[in-house]
């Protein structure tokens, strides 16, 4: 049975954004037969569903949904439109061509956790689809699927959309609810998780776009259909996002479960690369879940996967699991960009390493001070300044925060640490060339320059920092005065 | 009280507090910025993390997590184990260490937080000395951000706790976090400074030397100080505070940590509030009148003089002597006075003296409160008065009978900071033929004394206040009395002819005899190094 | 260290500086019952005042601290954490170039050498003229169009160096095609 296209389905209809278009496809069917269920029961039935969030955490939405506290009266629900990871662009897809899918999405997931506010955080920068949404939720409250009493079931439900105002860090679900209380986006401390204690410290469920997007689906089509899509622990359509010198970068919907290859060269994904090149590089995931190695690399011999070897990976499988053998921090948005043969990656590098220092909070000091350190040596090895041991200092940095050592409060430095570390471990030669090829003496005349107490501080001489524990085991390669 | 495993000892603790509190009061020195046991929990230095036990989903078995955990975060619960001492936390902390130095412009040569900055002690204690970062380190300019307040941005380590500060403590908010990530910056808006009467605090805050006292800056260092545990005279609340000062005196004061009364904080008014103390002005020396004027007068002529004046009946007025005991006056130095004032005329009125007030008492949103009533002592005299019982008048209908001409010699202590002697007082004690003023600083009562005898500011002094809640503080002497200058309780005693040194305890004692509100103080402990 | 020390005392002269008018004033109360305090309207009332004033002036910020009843300096926190807020006055449209990983593959960074060229202002600077201001962002989330840069609401898509030309003259450079929702706009005043 060819796959439908249900997420994408009217990308290209014309008024595809208007409610009749998507009332004449069945919509707000799903939400019809929702609000004749009890929400318990629908949590079940969400449940059963295995609907992993596509947010990036991939944490199954029902099960999420039962951790509120049974004798709540006040819930919120979030959903999270700040999409800000690059290179993902499916939730600005999703809304532009089918607002009405993401609202009747939104009043079954409110309906199923009783919530009586909902609010979209939808980022500042997306303008057109503000405007888009906004007549969607208009359209939507006239024909009576918000406000009170909704489709006569006695459930009432307000939802308003909230514009950020450009930072990545308020799509981190307790960041996003800092913000959404007026305050700057710094991400709150867990425990209390926000089904306890959310936006306004009731308990709160946040959900991204497409994972509610998904929920109509579910409802009209029922659990059966959506478990006979995707992999074993990854079910369902996914929009997997290409972009880069690719064919034809885009959106575009599959079963998860598309191998990397596939969605760069398959002829309905990214159309293979532009001028025939090789891939040098790819993230798969959004740049925070890490790189894999392009075809420029060879094959491995038998197949077998082996992170540390340098083999072509593509044909790693983007769905929850399979990422993890391939070194990669999980699945995140399922949005490529590729790296063709002929960049730099130094430029790779500074760009990746500028985002995270320009977009951390700056609360943790791990990711505020390490994440702004990588970008300093990030620029001077671009600017053909780099020592080998910058490598090593910023291999060492990645792996000093984050949060699943525990090093930290969000998952940004995570997010920082994946990209940055694989891309210098698997491309490590290739950024040894290149420091090797700079012009003799070049870091030294660059570093005296910018800073020369580096050179004349004699606390720097010799070992600037103590060896313990295995931490500080790379030396410091500055060469005394002369 | 749960018992808890750090490092391999069992630790018992009070219940509800992170684990951090429990270590630091243990006196385990755990490095920590973002953490003060009196703001909210952020835990975002994420330099107090530990190793902590729990039951491994796969086993079953309680193994040490493969992560770490915020100390400060963690509330503490019986049997929990922890631990500080291992590779992951250590290899954290100076990985951490490291990146605070990345920015740091290292002037600690030129920073009066050196020897009391967190920065240098954890670095000392567990970091490398240095970053390896050979890039320019980003430099900021210094913000003059209030009236007592100078903030140098680059050393600023963004625990955010002044930030907190202001919004939890002070309610009123006027610091905040400006920008993100690494361009993070502490400040106010522009022309809305720090403005709450508690601001001084956000120095002691400060881990580091961000935020500095423009009253302090470049004065001393703090490694040339000795710090005398004190009660600050401010207001009737009792604030227990630090005096820092030297050969030279009084150089600053700090909060001292008191769980009963102003917990971490003090405000601007017993922060500064020294000031009088080392005014050019004191009186030095005792002086009686001949003729018209003032002439110097030896110590040891005063007691033989008061002696006659006092115990002298006056043939036309009942009972002639008044004996006004100050709210600035220690309990012990109260005591002694009035003891002496009923010795020689057994029906001496003893008259609580002038007790000045500023506006209304303000609660901050914490329960912090600042009192109107802007002396010490006033309940500890009081409870004096009333124990000893006998003629007593209130200083206003003392002012009154005064003016009558009812008395024919009086003592009249002083010991206020500011200015006391309004009109109406010095119309009122020109009556008194025989006038004895003890106090600071010259006054209009220089012209109508008999006899004019120099006080001793509180620094110089030991005794105890008794709170506006009946709390009974002891204080400490910081510095000697001004060279000439007996200290109160001294001439008390001799006045009495009790003979030695006068000892503050010794004659608590003898109180505590009589009134057994005496016979215990109040001294709260103190807090181990870092644990504010 | 710097010896400059920077006067933060001092209220400085801003009594030229624009404030709220009574409409936009009215707009933001009206966001009030959407949620349960007042302090989240924040965002919104900024995105409003912005779109009267063009930026966040000293003075609006301590109006808006008084609508939403919060200490003005919490204003300024959030206004400095997003970089959409514009603390200073901007022109008339301005440029939001996308500068990540995509974009810049694609060419974002010689677009952004022309542009800086071709306006001749760097970063969060504004035109002589009071035409164009311009600053860079990260993704924009329309990568498949990289690179790409958004002209106040409207997408300009796979912008090459000679598109610059044409995109900078046309008068409709910054409209959008669809029906456009004023919840966020400032009030039209009268
Ligand atoms: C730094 C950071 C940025 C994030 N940005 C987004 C985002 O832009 N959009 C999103 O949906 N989720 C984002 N997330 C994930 C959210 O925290 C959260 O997991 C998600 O909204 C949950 O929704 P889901 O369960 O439907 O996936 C981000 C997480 C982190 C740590
Ligand atoms: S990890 Fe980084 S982005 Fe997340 S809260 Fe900490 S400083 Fe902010
Ligand atoms: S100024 Fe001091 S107290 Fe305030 S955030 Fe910086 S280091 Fe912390
Ligand atoms: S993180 Fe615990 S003290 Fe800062
Ligand atoms: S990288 Fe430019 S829009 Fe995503």
């Amino acid at each position: 049975m060819p796959f439908e296209r249900v997420l994408m389905r009217h990308v290209g209809v014309p008024n595809s954004t208007s409610l009749a278009v998507y009332k004449a496809d069945d919509g707000y069917a799903g939400a019809a037969r929702a609000l004749k269920m009890t929400p318990d029961d629908l949590v079940e039935f969400v449940k059963k569903a295995n609907l992993r969030g596509r947010g990036g955490a991939g944490f199954p939405a029902g099960v999420k949904w039962t951790f509120l506290p049974k004798d709540r009266t006040v819930t919120y629900l979030c959903v999270n439109a700040d999409e800000s990871e690059p290179p993902t662009f499916c939730n600005r897809v999703l809304i532009d061509s089918d607002p009405h899918m993401l609202l009747e999405g939104v009043l079954i997931a409110a309906y199923a956790t009783r919530t009586t506010v909902a609010y979209i955080y939808m980022r500042g920068e997306f303008c057109a689809q503000f405007h888009i949404l906004q007549r969607a939720l208009d359209e939507a409250y006239a024909a009576g699927y918000f406000g009170r009493n909704i489709l006569g079931s006695g459930y009432s439900l307000e939802c308003y959309i909230h514009r950020g105002a450009g930072a990545y860090v308020c799509g981190e679900e307790t960041g996003l609810i800092e913000s959404l209380e007026g305050k700057r986006g710094w991400p709150r401390i867990k425990p209390p998780f926000p089904a306890i204690e959310g936006l306004f410290r009731k308990p709160t469920v946040v959900n991204n776009v497409e994972t509610l997007a998904c929920l109509p689906h579910i409802l009209t089509r029922g659990v059966d259909w959506w478990l006979s899509i995707g992999t074993a622990n990854s079910k369902g359509p996914k929009m997997y996002c290409i972009s880069g010198p690719v064919n034809r970068p885009g959106c575009y919907e599959a079963p998860l479960g598309l191998s990397c290859r596939e969605l760069i060269y398959g002829a309905d994904f990214g159309g293979g690369m532009c001028d025939g090149k090789k891939v040098k590089a790819v993230f798969p995931g959004g740049l925070s879940m890490g790189a894999l190695r392009g075809d420029m690399f060879p094959k491995p011999p038998d197949g077998k996967v082996d992170p540390r070897q340098d083999h072509d990976e593509l044909d790693c499988i983007l769905d929850f699991d399979d990422v993890r053998k391939y070194d990669l921090l999980g699945l995140g948005t399922a949005a490529a960009v590729v790296i063709p043969e002929d960049a730099d990656l130094r430029d790779t590098l500074l760009n990746v390493t500028r985002f995270y220092s320009q977009e951390s909070c700056g609360q943790c000091t791990q990711c505020r001070e390490g994440t702004a350190w990588m970008q300093k040596i990030a620029e001077r090895i671009r600017a053909g300044a780099g020592r080998p041991v910058d490598l090593d200092i910023i291999v060492e940095a990645t792996r000093n925060m984050g949060m699943m050592p525990g090093l930290s409060i969000c998952g940004l430095p995570d997010g920082a640490a994946w990209p940055i570390r694989t891309l210098i471990q698997k491309f490590r030669r290739e950024f040894e060339q290149r420091i090797a090829a700079q012009a003799p003496g070049a870091a030294e005349s660059l570093i005296r320059r910018t800073n020369a107490a580096a050179y004349e501080l004699p606390v720097l001489h010799g070992r600037a920092v103590q060896p313990v524990g295995g931490t500080y085991a790379t030396p410091v390669d500055v060469a005394p005065p002369p | 009280m749960p018992k808890i495993i750090i490092d391999g000892q069992t630790v018992e603790c009070r219940s509800g507090i992170p684990v951090l509190q429990a270590a630091l009061e243990a006196g385990l020195a755990v490095p920590h910025y973002c953490y003060h046991p009196g703001l909210s929990v952020v835990a975002s230095c994420r330099l107090c993390l530990m190793e902590m036990k729990m039951r491994d989903p796969k086993t079953g078995q309680m193994d040490w997590a493969p992560k770490l955990f915020p100390s400060c975060q963690t509330p503490v619960r019986d049997g929990l184990e922890v631990r500080f001492c291992s590779d992951p936390v250590r290899d954290n902390q100076q990985h951490v260490m490291e990146y605070y130095l990345l920015n740091h412009p290292l002037d600690c040569p030129v920073c009066d937080k050196a020897g009391e900055c967190y920065l240098q002690d954890y670095t000392e204690a567990s970091g490398p000395a240095t970053s390896r970062m050979v890039e320019d380190k980003t430099k900021n300019p210094k913000k003059d951000i209030g009236p007592h307040t100078l903030l140098y941005q680059d050393r600023c380590v963004l625990c955010s706790r002044c930030v907190r500060f202001c919004d939890e403590i002070t309610g009123s908010g006027e610091l905040a976090v400006v920008g993100r990530g690494s361009r993070c910056e502490i400040d106010v808006l522009p022309g809305q400074p720090l403005q709450n009467p508690l601001q001084g605090n956000v120095v002691d805050l400060c881990p580091v030397g961000a935020l500095l006292d423009k009253d302090f800056l470049f004065k001393q260092r703090v490694w040339l100080l000795r710090s005398a545990r004190s009660v600050s005279p401010a207001d009737s609340r009792g604030q227990t505070i630090w005096i820092d000062y030297n050969e030279a005196g009084i150089h600053r004061i700090r909060p001292r940590y008191n769980e009963k009364v102003n917990e971490w904080w003090i405000t601007d008014e017993a922060r500064f509030g020294w000031k009088h103390v080392h005014r050019r002005d004191r009186l030095r020396q005792p002086r009686i009148r001949q003729g018209t004027a003032l002439q110097p007068a030896r110590w040891e002529e005063l007691p033989a003089l008061l002696r006659t004046w006092f115990s002298q009946p006056s043939p036309t007025v009942p009972n002639p002597i008044a004996a006004i005991l100050s709210p600035m006056l220690t309990c012990e130095e109260a005591w002694l006075l009035a003891k002496f004032a009923r010795s020689l005329a057994p029906q001496a009125t003893l008259v609580l003296g002038h007790v000045p007030t500023v506006g209304q008492d303000q609660t901050y949103p914490k329960g912090f409160t600042i009192k109107a009533e802007k002396c010490p002592n006033r309940r500890g005299v009081e409870t004096i008065l009333q124990h000893l019982g006998g003629p007593t008048a209130s200083f206003q209908e003392f002012l009154g009978q005064a003016v009558e001409g009812r008395f024919r010699a009086a003592y009249v202590t002083g010991g206020y900071p500011n200015a006391w002697v309004m009109d109406p007082i010095a119309t009122a004690l020109a009556k008194i033929p025989f006038l004895v003023v003890h106090d600071l600083f010259p006054s209009a009562l220089d012209a109508v004394a008999a006899v004019q005898i120099p006080g001793s500011a509180w620094a110089e002094r030991e005794g105890t206040f008794m709170n506006c809640d009946g709390l009974l503080q002891p204080f400490e002497r910081a510095l000697p009395p001004l060279e000439g200058v007996k200290a109160d309780g001294q001439f008390f005693s001799e006045l009495l002819g009790q003979p030695g040194l006068f000892r503050a305890r010794t004659v608590r004692e003898t109180m505590a005899a009589e009134l057994p509100q005496f016979s215990e103080v109040f001294i709260p402990r103190d807090l181990p190094k870092h644990a504010h | 260290m710097s010896w400059r020390t920077i006067d933060r005392r001092t209220v400085p002269l801003d009594d030229l500086d624009p404030g709220l008018s009574a409409a936009v004033k009215e707009k933001i109360r009206s966001f009030f019952p959407r949620y349960p305090t007042r302090r989240a309207v924040l965002l919104p009332a900024l995105h409003i005042a912005q779109d009267a004033l063009g930026y966040i002036s000293l003075r609006a910020m301590r109006e808006i601290a008084e609508l939403l009843e919060i200490p003005p300096s919490a204003v300024l926190d959030v206004v400095a954490f997003y970089t959409h807020f514009w603390t200073h006055p901007r022109g008339r449209k301005t440029i939001v170039l996308c500068r990540s990983l995509t974009c810049e593959l694609m060419g974002g960074g010689r677009v952004r050498e022309a542009l800086e060229q071709r306006l001749g202002i760097g970063e969060h600077e504004t035109t002589p003229d009071g035409q164009w201001s311009y600053m860079t962002e990260e993704c924009l989330a329309a990568c498949e169009h990289a690179p790409c840069l958004l002209i106040d609401e409207k997408l300009h898509k796979a912008v090459q160096v000679e598109d610059l030309d044409r995109i900078l003259v046309d008068a409709e450079n910054d409209r959008l095609d669809l029906p456009r929702s004023t919840l966020f706009d400032a009030p039209q005043e009268t």
